[in-house]
């Protein structure tokens, strides 16, 4: 994310305002975190490092208000690969804010602020279904080492990968395997809890 | 849907699956150099001393031993259940080398009273075989799903079942060598234990493994349906009918039976060749090339052997032809495609699979010899229908010659397994990943 770099692509849609999602909508001011990098990008430094750094402590039920002096549209494929969903909002032509968070796994009764919520960790959704062997079990090694804690690997796969189960053990890696429908194999990974 | 997860511990034996198909390699390497040595007596009678001790070095040292291994890998791939005891798997090894080993030097020699005792062994390996595969089987707490009536599970009870009465058939024989119990002829004995073998034991495990691993390689969809219930009742009934009928003599029982496993075989046969067509991988390597190949021999074995059931030709130089197309051609050769597809992931998996993700490692292909497999296929490929020609028409020169392409292949064979072997030497692993992180 730099001040020089395109706001936006040539043949990428303009942006258009969209309603704020009900998940975000219902977080109280308390869990949220906010951001101002509009300063940084002004005086020309990256700001990519803070953002990251605010992301990586940002708890599982809050969400990050990122305030920019343009629409971060670069920032939206890093927040995906990271298993963070966004919305934006336009407050004027140079001023954005962005909101970050984990998706929640229901929807958040605005009634009930008081309960906690329950929420699902980011999840990256890894498909090897189709791959000769042993393709399936490198990416999903390969995939391990970026893997942030809290967050969930779910792979689905053709067959239940015995091959692979001793290797996440070995990694410190927690996994579930069920069978959503026949012939689907899903099995969810996560870094263990030390303490467990 | 049954949700669970296995517990933490030990994945699948990677050493005892790739004991089995080493030994097993030994053994075809041994069977075909020695194919030259014996081409008068292959020129001859198959009821001979040294041809019974061939067929067995084949039969049990290469073609069980290799099925075997191949199960204690594609139990946990194929079916999805943990090796219920690999200790008891290594011992059953022991017995079954001791065992066949006996057993090939007492036919080579003609002395049946040590072969009763070295096929004791080998019905003692039988059994740790069926009690260890059938308690994997059985293990369903950590399982997603039942084993369930796949194709694949199907084929391996099949073969089980099959093991079980080809070994038991096998010591009534041998045991009949000394008191001379059994009311029928040798030859009849001789052919219905080489059909048990083949249609009751070799085939459905052939069928269940290609069910779900041929796909697994080949990048196409599964067959199963009503071509699986075909395969999997076609073998269960012929393989019995036609042993039985052939003990008993009945003509009828015998067509019955040859022609219940060949519409069996012929479907299994479409289904590969409809996997091959409708393949989303764009090209074959030499492990599939030899699979492929393989089942091509199921056309002129299924052939002849309709041929003798119903005795449009006969004798005992077609029913050797017969046998080495079926052992030969379709058995090895399909073989010898799975060995070149296995055991580079099983040396792979063992080398370099704790360092995946975390440092570059050698691909599958990088371990293998693409140009000694190429060799292996150019001289393998077409042998065994040479070498069928040669024992059909008796001529001992074509014999020694086919026999001699044929083992020029086996020796290529075991060179390109060697070179995959070679990655279990430590500094020849860490040389191969030094490589490899050059390149990456």
């Amino acid at each position: 994310m730099s001040p020089r770099e395109p706001r936006r692509s040539p043949g990428e849609p303009e942006w258009t305002p969209v309603p704020k999602p009900a998940t975000i909508a219902a977080i109280p001011a308390a869990r949220q975190a906010s951001l101002d990098v509009r300063e940084d990008l002004r005086q020309g430094r990256e700001p990519f490092g803070r953002i990251m750094g605010a992301l990586d402590a940002l708890g599982a039920d809050r969400v990050l208000v990122l305030r920019a002096p343009f629409e971060p549209v670069p920032l939206y494929r890093v927040l995906a690969r990271r298993g963070f969903a966004s919305w934006t909002e336009r407050r004027a032509d140079d001023d954005w804010s962005v909101w970050i968070y984990r998706e929640l796994t229901t929807p958040v009764a605005s009634e009930t602020p008081t309960r906690p919520h329950p929420v699902r960790p980011a999840s990256v959704r890894l498909d090897v279904r189709g791959l000769e062997p042993p393709t399936p079990l490198v990416r999903v090694l390969d995939r391990l080492d970026t893997l942030a804690p809290g967050e969930v690997l779910e792979v689905l796969h053709d067959r239940r990968p015995l091959f692979l189960y001793p290797q996440l053990d070995d990694r410190g890696f927690a996994h579930e395997t069920d069978e959503p429908e026949p012939g689907l194999v899903r099995i969810r990974i996560h870094r263990a809890d030390p303490h467990t | 849907m049954i949700a669970g997860s296995p517990p933490p511990g030990r994945g699948p034996s990677v050493l005892l699956p790739l004991a089995y198909l080493i030994l097993a390699s030994v053994a075809f390497l041994v069977a075909a150099l020695g194919l030259p040595w014996i081409a008068t007596e292959l020129a001859g009678h198959y009821y001979h001393p040294h041809l019974l001790a061939l067929t067995h070095t084949i039969a049990l040292g290469w073609i069980t031993l290799a099925i075997m291994g191949a199960s204690y890998q594609l139990v946990p791939i194929v079916l999805e259940r943990r090796i219920w005891s690999a200790r008891l798997g290594r011992w059953q090894l022991v017995v079954l080398v001791v065992g066949v080993v006996g057993l090939v030097a007492h036919f080579w020699i003609g002395q049946w009273r040590g072969l009763l005792w070295a096929a004791g062994l080998i019905g003692l390996g039988a059994l740790l075989h069926l009690l260890n595969i059938g308690r994997s089987l059985r293990r369903q707490g950590d399982a997603v799903q039942p084993l369930g009536r796949t194709l694949s599970a199907g084929g391996f009870v099949l073969g089980l079942a099959g093991l079980g009465l080809t070994v038991a058939f096998g010591l009534t024989l041998a045991a009949n060598r000394l008191a001379g119990f059994l009311p029928i002829d040798p030859f009849t004995a001789v052919a219905a234990h080489f059909h048990l073998a083949l249609l009751g034991w070799v085939a459905p495990m052939v069928v269940g493994v290609a069910a779900r691993a041929y796909p697994m390689f080949l990048l196409a969809p599964e067959s199963g349906g009503w071509q699986g219930r075909v395969q999997l009742w076609g073998l269960a009934i012929g393989a019995p009918v036609l042993a039985g009928s052939l003990l008993a003599g009945s003509a009828r029982g015998m067509v019955a039976g040859a022609v219940a496993v060949a519409i069996a075989l012929g479907v299994h046969a479409g289904c590969i060749v409809g996997m091959a067509r409708g393949r989303r991988r764009p090209s074959l390597d030499w492990g599939l090339r030899f699979v492929l190949t393989g089942t091509a021999y199921l056309a002129p074995a299924i052939a002849l052997g309709l041929g003798l059931v119903t005795r449009v030709v006969s004798g005992p130089h077609v029913a050797l032809a017969y046998g080495v197309l079926a052992l030969g051609g379709w058995v090895s050769l399909t073989i010898v495609g799975m060995m070149l597809k296995i055991v580079p992931f099983l040396v792979w998996y063992r080398v370099y699979a704790g360092r995946a993700g975390r440092e570059p490692v050698p691909t599958l292909a990088q371990l293998t010899w693409p140009a000694m497999e190429q060799a292996a296929y150019l001289l393998l490929a077409g042998a065994p229908l040479a070498l069928a020609v040669a024992v059909g028409v008796a001529i001992p020169v074509w014999i020694c010659t086919a026999g001699t392409v044929l083992a020029g292949g086996a020796v290529a064979f075991a060179a390109a397994l060697s070179h995959v072997l070679w990655h279990l030497v430590p500094s020849r692993a860490g040389r191969a990943a030094a490589a490899a992180g050059a390149r990456a």
